[in-house]
This record gives structure tokens, sequence and C-alpha cells, in this order.
């Protein structure tokens, strides 16, 4: 188990390396680039572009940046945002927090939402499971922004009191920080949900037909034991690869929702650097968030592991 | 019958499939009676309705058909067909249990079979977990796997299709049942595994006083196996009676040709 943890792991890094060079080259090969953005006009004197570009190291080769950048970033170091001047990690983290705090609680409330209603869809099958797959549907066809956009109008119009743009910072209350992150993750939750919730009903549906459910029915087990022991365990596997790759989605899903209910994410901060050219936080955030979803693949791989005696990577 | 007395009493069972609104009978009113420790055997081709007769007994309908069963199965006297279903799961596994064909897919994947075999000892006898534990390892030495104290912590990938369906064997006579029900139990295995599965129900039967209900298509695995014979053909019993009488005489024109179909050594030779 141990060996199979650390060979999935070391196996991120060159795919890192790989993640690292294209958040590093695409940048580059975008129109304008810093100097041009923060002058904020074409009407600017080549001297004081070439200045600026001097200043941030800009002017040598790309080969030399993308070195003397990776190497300060193994060490730990992720450079100074050309804005503001600040080191990138510590404008970054308190950012990361709030956008991994706003997907964690989406992924908790997706996972719920999906395991129950496509669980009591194939176990009950009938009226329920009819009107679970019409849910989803319709579910499935709106996007997040959208569902997040009229949430807003709803709650904005008619629940004045709910208060949909009063962030609070965890700091500040734990309790309201988590209740006023409710509704921006159950919009960016739906979609996220019906995905697990198809993936579960199929699964158990799958497993229910099974030779050895039958052989559990006829050893007069009780019902609750077939479920958990015989269904769902079984039913797991499938299910943790989409919630595993649905997760990892919710993290590009969050920067819509947070530009909408105006939470100070990554997501925003991620906007405004791609607008000011602002190299150095662009690539920390592609890392990081790169990082951040090949460690959940690995965690899915674990879990495989843990559910599934067959499963085996040596 | 003899002077052991009934077990089992099957009178008029009809078994209705419903399949999209369109009623279908499989099993048309048939009548058949099991002694205490008796060997009897259910023959017919696939589709004659003897699996659907077994499962009937367990009262198990495939999972998302619905059934509906009509006439009386009277086990010890208690019509089945009106137990109630919590009534009906205390009957299952402790009273009567069945070994199915395939015992690739029979087994849970993501169980050690040890403990495949210490939840239903928990569920009927009330004992501990490791007292089960206990009693599991002594089950699967009684059914022929080796080191059964290791093994019962494997998984069933790591068995063969022989060793399961011992395994399974061992999950149905783990609380003595009164009736094993045995559906096609070496259709899916190699002929020379076969012939051990077989000699182990058999040797089962004997220690433990089950009564065996061994259902198949091959006249050749119940020769020597069984006392009487059912011979079932469209969801009816054409012809029943002691083995070697219907190996002898056989009546009904479907026996001869069951038994027909039976290769024989004179037969082969004469062809080779």
């Amino acid at each position: 188990m141990l060996r199979m943890v650390l060979v999935r792991l070391s196996l991120t890094v060159p795919i890192l390396l790989g993640v690292s060079m294209v958040a590093f080259g695409l940048m580059r090969a975008l129109p304008g680039d810093f100097a041009l953005a923060a002058a904020g006009t074409t009407a600017v004197s080549d001297e004081v572009l070439r200045t600026t570009r001097r200043n941030l190291g800009l002017d040598r080769p790309i080969w030399e940046q993308y070195g003397i950048w990776l190497g300060n970033a193994l060490a730990g170091d992720l450079g100074h945002s050309f804005a503001t001047r600040k080191p990138v990690a510590g404008e970054l983290l308190p950012r990361l927090a709030v956008t991994a705090e706003l997907t964690m609680i989406a992924g908790l409330l997706a996972m719920a939402m999906g395991a129950t209603t496509g669980l009591a869809s194939a176990r009950l099958r009938g009226r329920t499971d009819w009107i679970v797959r019409g849910l989803n549907s319709l579910l499935l066809a709106v996007p997040n922004f959208v569902v997040a956009t009229l949430m807003v109008l709803l709650f904005g119009l008619y629940f004045p009191t709910v208060g949909i743009f009063n962030y609070v910072p965890f700091a500040t209350d734990p309790l309201a920080n988590v209740g006023s992150l409710l509704l921006p993750a159950l919009a960016l939750a739906l979609t996220v949900s019906v995905t697990i919730s198809e993936n579960t009903r199929a699964a158990v549906l799958e497993v229910s037909s099974q030779d050895y459910v039958m052989v559990a029915r006829a050893k007069g087990l009780l019902a609750r034991t077939i479920l958990g022991n015989y269904l769902v365990r079984n039913a797991l596997t499938p299910v943790i690869t989409v919630t595993g790759l649905q997760l990892a989605a919710l993290l590009g899903g969050s920067i819509l929702i947070e530009t909408i209910f105006t939470i100070p994410g990554m997501g925003q901060y991620l906007f405004d650097s791609v607008s000011r050219r602002d190299y150095p936080v662009i690539q920390a955030i592609v890392l990081v968030s790169s990082t951040i979803v090949l460690m959940m693949n690995v965690l899915v791989d674990i879990a495989y592991a843990r559910v599934d005696a067959r499963v085996s990577y040596d | 019958m003899d002077d052991r007395g009934t077990l089992l009493q099957v009178r008029d069972l009809t078994a209705q499939f419903n399949l999209d609104g369109v009623p279908s009978r499989v099993v048309k009113g048939i009548s058949f009676d099991i002694a205490p420790g008796e060997a009897v055997g259910f023959v017919g081709e696939s589709g004659c309705g003897k699996s659907v007769t077994a499962r009937a007994i367990m009262r198990l309908a495939p999972e998302g058909s619905s059934v509906e069963w009509g006439g009386r199965i009277l086990f010890r006297g208690q019509d089945l067909l009106t137990l109630d279903e919590h009534e009906m799961r205390d009957m299952r596994g402790r009273r009567i249990a069945m070994v199915f064909q395939d015992p690739m897919a029979s087994l849970n994947p993501v169980m050690t079979v040890g403990a495949q075999i210490d939840d239903i000892l928990c569920r009927h006898t009330g004992v501990s977990r490791r007292a089960a534990r206990r009693r599991t390892v002594e089950l699967l030495g009684l059914v022929g796997i080796h080191d059964p104290a290791l093994r019962a912590d494997d998984y069933p990938h790591q068995f063969s299709g022989g060793m399961r369906q011992r395994v399974l064997i061992a999950i149905a006579v783990s609380c003595q049942p009164d009736l094993l029900i045995a559906d096609e139990p070496t259709t899916a295995l190699d002929v020379t595994v076969q012939a051990q599965i077989l000699r182990l129900l058999m040797r089962l039967r004997r220690e433990l006083g089950m009564a065996l209900m061994l259902i198949t298509h091959d006249f050749g695995v119940i020769a020597g196996m069984v006392e009487r014979v059912y011979v079932m053909h469209g969801g009816e019993i054409v012809e029943f009676g002691e083995i070697d009488a219907l190996f002898a005489g056989p009546r009904h024109s479907y026996t001869q040709a069951l038994l027909a179909a039976v290769p024989r050594i004179e037969t082969a030779r004469r062809t080779a």
C-alpha cells in the first residue's frame, strides 16, 4: 500500500514539470505583456516599456526566465506579483483557502445529494426513480452560472435579508463564514451531484443483478447488511472514479461562481491577473491547481485499493 | 413415500412472471415431496422451470422482476408462501439453503471469503464475530480447503472456480439446514472438478443429515447421487420415480430423449 502511494506520488512529478512548462509558455504566447498592460495605453514610449521589462527580467531569453522561475518555485518561492510587488505565495494562500473551502463544501453537498438520490432511485425505482431522473436531466441542462444567477435574482429580489453578497471571513465568524458560502456551494454542487447521482444509480442497478446479491438474499441476511456490504461496497468503485474527476472539475467551476457571488477566492484573483498579464501569479495558480487535481487523482487511486482488494498497481 | 415422513410437500405450485404486463406461466402446477435426509433429482433442459421451482421454495425472485407464486409449499407442515418476508428471511440460509450455478459470480468480490461465511453465521446463530470465525475455519476445512485459517482472509479472486464452489457450499451448509438445494452446482466447472464437488455434496448430506434437491440438465450427474428423480419439461413434471427404475425403463418420450443424450462408453467406442 505504502509502495503504491509512493509510486503514484512520484509519477506526478513529470506531469507537474510538463504543466509548469505549458503554464509558462502559454502565458507568454498571449499578445501583449505586463509592461503594456500596466501602461494601460499603447501611446507609451519604448523607453518606458524597456525599463519595466528590464526591471522584471522580461528582457532575458525565455528559457532563462523559465529556469530561474522553476528553480525558485522548487525552493518554495513562487516569485513576486508584477502588479503589487508582493510575494505571490502570501497573496495566493488566503485566496486558495477560500476557494478550497468553497469547493469542499460544494463537494460534500454534491456527494451527499448525488449518492442519496442515486441510491434511492436505484432501490425504490417507480415514481422516485422517475422524479430523480427528471430532476437530474433538468439540472444537467442548466449550467452552474445560470443557477447561480437565478439564485442571486431570487434571493436579491424576494429574500434580501439573506444577504447573498455578504461574504464573512472565516477568522471573523467561522459559522457565519460557512453559512455565507452555502448558496454559492449549492450552485456549484448541483450539476456535479447529477453526475454522481446518475453514476450511483447505474452502479447500484448493475450490482443488484449480480449473482452474489442473490446469494446474499439466499443466506437470509438482513436488508441493511445486503445494502451496505454487498450493494454499496461494490457500487463504490465506479462512483469513486466520477466523484474524483468531478471534484477536480469543481475547482474550475468555482471561478465563475466566485465572480458571481463576489467571493474573494482564487477565481477572481486569476481573472484579474490574466487581464494584467501578471505572469508569476498566473503560473503559481496553474501550478497549485494542477497539484490539487493530481493529488485528488492519487487519493482516488488509494480509495480504489482500499475498497477493492482486486486492485493492484504493482 | 416411505416411512421417513415428509420434509417438503409441494402442491400445485405455479410461478407466473409478468414481463411488461404480459403474464407468462413458467411452472404449471407441479407437486412433489422430499423426505428428511433424502436426495432427490430434478432433471430437465434449460427453461423447463426447474430453477424457478427451486427459487420458489426459497421465495427468491430475480432482482427487478415480479413473480406470482401459487399453490402450497409445505415445509415441515408450514406453508412458506404464507410467511411474511421477515419470517422467510429467518428460513433462508438456516432451514433451507441453496448452492447456485456460477461460482465465479456468486461470491462478493470485495469481501474476504471468511467474512462471507461469518455474516451468515452471525445472522442465524447469534454467535460473536470471534466464535463465528472459528466455525468458519472449521467449515472451510470441512469442504476441503487447505490451510483454512489462512485462506479465510483471502478474497474470492484468489480462489479457482472449484474452490469457490466449495466456499459456497460451506456457506450453504454453515447453519446445518434441513434442505440443501443445489441448482446446477457443477455445470460451470471442469469435468474432474465436477466429480469432486458431487462427492463433497454427497458426503456433507450424509454427515449433516440434510435432504438434497439436486437440479441438473444432465442425467450423468444424478446417477449414483439421488434416490428419486423428477423429470421436468415445459413447466410440468412429466415423469418421476426411483432412479434405477427410470434408467431401466423410461416411460415418457422426453425422459427417453434425455437419457439418450447421455454419452455412453459403448457408443463412444463405436463412433471412434
